[in-house]
């Protein structure tokens, strides 16, 4: 989590932990204000028969057919609005849409939007929406995806999914093995620790490498075992090639402390 | 510690909170116990605090990633502004909305000096212009005043009442929502009804209807330009938080003072709803108009004394440090 990425914002928590929000992009959050159109839509358009019929009642010459038209065009505008103000107040910054595609409405200080703030971003949804769609020109080039609505409520909107299950980040990664020999016994090993046994976790489970680099980096890091292990450089290259005295090394060990 | 021991040691609290996240019902933890919410807060701390120790020591371990995105999931869950409660709609009409408009006042008479530059500026094209009058002033209405037909009753006044109470709220949300453009869309609102009223009263009175004519505006327009000028004071609040942040960012700035003006906006267009009623029911109808005015100066002495007077006793254990007497040591 690096503060500098635009993709994420830092917030800095009261336990003075730096807790990293992932920002939702354009394409998401467009799409998840088109699951909720899907909604609002249907909603407004039940909402003007509903009012037509009733103010129908109270109508009684031409004129008064006018206002009724006027007025259902009125309400449209409240009801449309209205959808997104109370679905975001009801669900705590998730409507349908945005819970859909796993977003939601936060504070930038990283504390649950609460209803001044979902008041104002809805409030201004108004000019967001019906400026010439100003609101998606904005967020296109605000850096953190926010539209006017977010930047005057102190709102944005992140990811609300788990990125990474706990099985998942808790199964170690494949050791990628030459061999599952062990060799054998090696010197020493009790001064290398936790800390070098990770970073060989890490070296050995890391897919990609070139063979060149592989090899480049593994006689480096075989050079700074021998160190910690009280043997002559270069002996590893009489012994076995570096990646696989890494190999070797980091199956006794396991071996010692599975 | 190595990897493997952290995680073994710490996985059950760290599986725990998750089980209290998805316990958490439309993002709020509401419906839980309140010795749940307490676990629930002891989880989230140890659980930053291992967050804290994997990103030291295992920055690129995947259990950092995930250590992370759990307390980002649960720390709203704990950290929010107040809950909003019906029963709180009382005592923020009584204190909240009077403190803030008072507060803001010298937005409030910004927006006032505007919608009053659109009226003196149509008044003045009227009379200076009387040619133009036509182009300024739609005919039907003295056509209307001529025929004696305004003061006899709007036909299907319920539907023009609801029409015009949904155009007023939409247009004071509109006059808060126009500050994020810096207030330029706030001040033309502003601008554009006080020349309507410059242009129609000016007319109105070169052409001798002006008693029949405020008989006619005043018993809702009192509240209804007060409200409009009040939302477009909300409105002027933001466009001044951006262009004069002070000792902040303009981001911020501007959102602090968003979510004070956006209650006072939202507060003062409910009010729009008596205006409309009055608007459809009582300016146009056949009492008589000394009738309409004497509503008109009610509705006004009602509405000022309730934004300049309410809620000015402090209340009893609520003062300021700085009014405690000296503690005197013992």
């Amino acid at each position: 989590m690096n503060s500098s990425q635009l993709d994420t914002i830092s917030v800095k928590t009261s336990d003075n932990v730096t807790l990293g929000y992932s920002v939702a992009g354009l394409g998401s959050r467009l799409v998840a204000q088109i699951l909720d159109n899907l909604l609002a839509v249907p909603i407004t358009l039940v909402a003007i028969l509903l009012f037509s019929a009733v103010v129908g009642i109270f109508v009684t010459g031409a004129d008064g057919a006018g206002y009724a038209a006027v007025g259902a065009g009125f309400f449209a505008f409240f009801v449309y609005f209205g959808y997104f103000f109370v679905a975001e107040a009801v669900t705590g910054g998730r409507t349908p849409g945005k819970s859909a595609m796993g977003l939601r409405v936060i504070r930038i200080d990283g504390s649950a939007a609460d209803f001044a703030a979902i008041a104002v971003r809805n409030v201004i949804r108004i000019v967001d929406v019906l400026v010439v769609l100003i609101g998606i020109v904005v967020m296109f080039f605000q850096p953190q995806t926010r539209r006017l609505g977010d930047l005057g409520a102190g709102t944005i909107v992140v990811r609300d999914r788990a990125a990474v299950s706990l099985a998942a980040a808790v199964a170690p990664p494949p050791i990628l093995l030459r061999t599952p020999d062990s060799g054998p016994p090696i010197d020493g090993l009790d001064r290398i620790g936790g800390f070098e046994r990770d970073a060989l976790r890490v070296f050995l489970s890391r897919p990609g490498l070139s063979p060149k680099l592989r090899a480049d980096l593994a006689a480096d890091i075989a050079k700074r075992l021998l160190d910690r292990l009280g043997l002559p450089p270069g002996a590893p290259e009489r012994l076995w090639p570096p990646e696989l005295f890494i190999e070797r090394i980091y199956l006794q060990l396991d071996q010692r402390h599975p | 510690m190595s990897l493997d021991a952290f995680i073994a040691e710490r996985q059950g609290r760290w599986g725990a909170l998750e089980a209290a996240i998805k316990a958490a019902k439309r993002g709020r933890l509401r419906n839980q116990s309140a010795n749940d919410i307490e676990r629930f807060g002891l989880l989230l701390r140890q659980t930053s605090s291992d967050l804290a120790i994997a990103r030291r020591d295992h920055p690129d371990a995947p259990i950092t990633e995930y250590l992370n995105t759990l307390c980002a999931r649960a720390h709203p869950l704990l950290y929010r502004g107040n809950a909003w409660r019906l029963g709180a709609i009382g005592p923020f009409f009584a204190t909240a909305l009077p403190r803030s408009f008072r507060a803001a006042w010298p937005f409030m008479v910004a927006s006032l000096a505007l919608m009053a530059i659109g009226f003196i500026a149509g008044w003045l094209a009227v009379d200076l212009r009387p040619d133009l009058r036509v182009s300024l002033v739609p005919p039907s209405l003295f056509d209307e005043m001529a025929r004696g037909q305004i003061g006899t009753g709007v036909q299907d006044a319920p539907v023009v009442g609801l029409d015009i109470i949904q155009n007023n709220i939409r247009v004071a949300l509109i006059c808060f929502a126009g500050g994020i453009l810096l207030g330029i869309p706030t001040a033309f609102v502003l601008l554009s009804n006080g020349w309507m009223l410059g242009t129609v009263a000016a007319a109105v009175q070169l052409g001798g209807y002006d008693y029949q004519f405020w008989s006619l505006i005043v018993p809702h327009g009192v509240l209804e330009l007060s409200v409009i000028v009040i939302s477009g004071g909300t409105g002027l609040m933001l466009g001044n938080a951006i262009l004069r942040p002070g000792q902040l960012r303009r981001g911020e700035a501007l959102a602090r003072v968003a979510v004070r003006a956006v209650l006072l906006a939202l507060g003062v267009a409910s009010l729009l709803i008596i205006a409309g009623t009055l608007e459809a029911f009582v300016s146009p109808s056949s009492l008589p108009d000394p009738v309409k005015l004497a509503v008109g100066a009610g509705v006004g002495l009602l509405l000022y004394s309730w934004l300049l007077l309410a809620g000015r006793t402090p209340q009893p254990g609520r003062a300021f440090a700085f009014d405690r007497p000296a503690e005197t040591p013992a």
